[in-house]
């Protein structure tokens, strides 16, 4: 049924959205950790989009007039982004190195803000387009009832 | 009074076809930021319309049951378009995706498809009454 294909899009819409507000909040937290287990500074994360046609099987692709137009969306990867790292001059940090420098993950904490206010919009959009199609599947069970 | 009428046909149709557009614009807002994702689009009022043949003009009237069926050909061979929208704006990333036009056409289409859903149960309504029902 399309109504259900359309929720099922939607809550992906969710799932992705949440996964990378994820991303901007341990961003977020973690914009002045200079010591990780894997050693050096924090490695600021980043969430790709890609998205997946809505229906799995080949049957169901064959069958239904819709083909492959519409898709779900997945967060593809959480990848470490390849932004280097900042050093600044703080000769008595635990951290510094030989220099005295020490490396601080190169995040910009206002970029993010903005990032997580996107976030929330899209997420917002994707909770309507749920409820939309939900009171369409209603309504349909309206048809006949006077 | 036929239950499967030109009227009731060509509703179900409009319920059919606009929640394929609601599945594609939940596709199209889910994506709205999806990199090289395009918008997609779905038109089925012109096909409907030619279906209907609302003004006699578009289909040669068949005479002898060995004529072609030219021209709309009824709701049987509808065939509504889904094309990728082309005049939108597009992101650097390649996506064509207006997320604002997309929630407006969802607020259009849910009201529309309500109101089919009213004219479907007022056609139900009629032949009720018709065949004398007690409600």
């Amino acid at each position: 049924m399309d109504l259900l294909t359309s929720l099922k899009i939607s809550s992906s819409g969710l799932t992705a959205n949440k996964k990378r507000m994820a991303a901007i909040t341990s961003n977020i937290a973690n914009a002045q950790t200079t010591r990780t287990a894997e050693g050096g500074p924090y490695q600021p994360k980043e969430v790709v989009f890609g998205s997946e046609p809505a229906k799995e099987s080949f049957s169901e692709i064959l069958s239904g007039e819709m083909g492959e137009n519409a898709q779900t969306v997945i967060a593809k990867e959480v990848s470490n982004s390849k932004k280097p790292p900042v050093l600044k001059y703080e000769p008595n940090h635990p951290d510094a190195n030989a220099e005295g420098y020490v490396a601080y993950p190169n995040i910009n904490t206002m970029e993010e803000m903005a990032n997580m206010i996107e976030a929330s919009r899209a997420y917002e959009a994707n909770i309507n387009a749920m409820n939309t199609a939900k009171s369409m599947a209603l309504k349909d069970l309206e048809i006949g009832k006077n | 009074m036929n239950i499967d009428d030109k009227t009731t046909r060509a509703l179900a149709a409009s319920l059919k076809y606009r929640q394929m557009r609601q599945e594609l614009i939940a596709s199209n807002i889910a994506n709205a930021e999806t990199p090289g994702y395009k918008a997609k689009k779905l038109d089925f009022e012109d096909a409907l319309a030619r279906a209907l043949d609302t003004d006699e003009q578009q289909t040669l009237k068949t005479t002898d049951s060995k004529h072609f069926n030219v021209g709309g050909g009824g709701f049987n061979n509808l065939q509504p378009e889904i094309y990728e929208e082309s005049n939108g704006i597009v992101s650097p990333d390649g996506n064509t995706v207006d997320r604002d036009q997309e929630m407006a056409d969802m607020a259009e289409n849910k009201i529309m498809y309500d109101a089919s859903i009213q004219l479907l149960n007022k056609k139900l309504g009629l032949m009720k009454y018709t065949v004398g029902s007690d409600r």
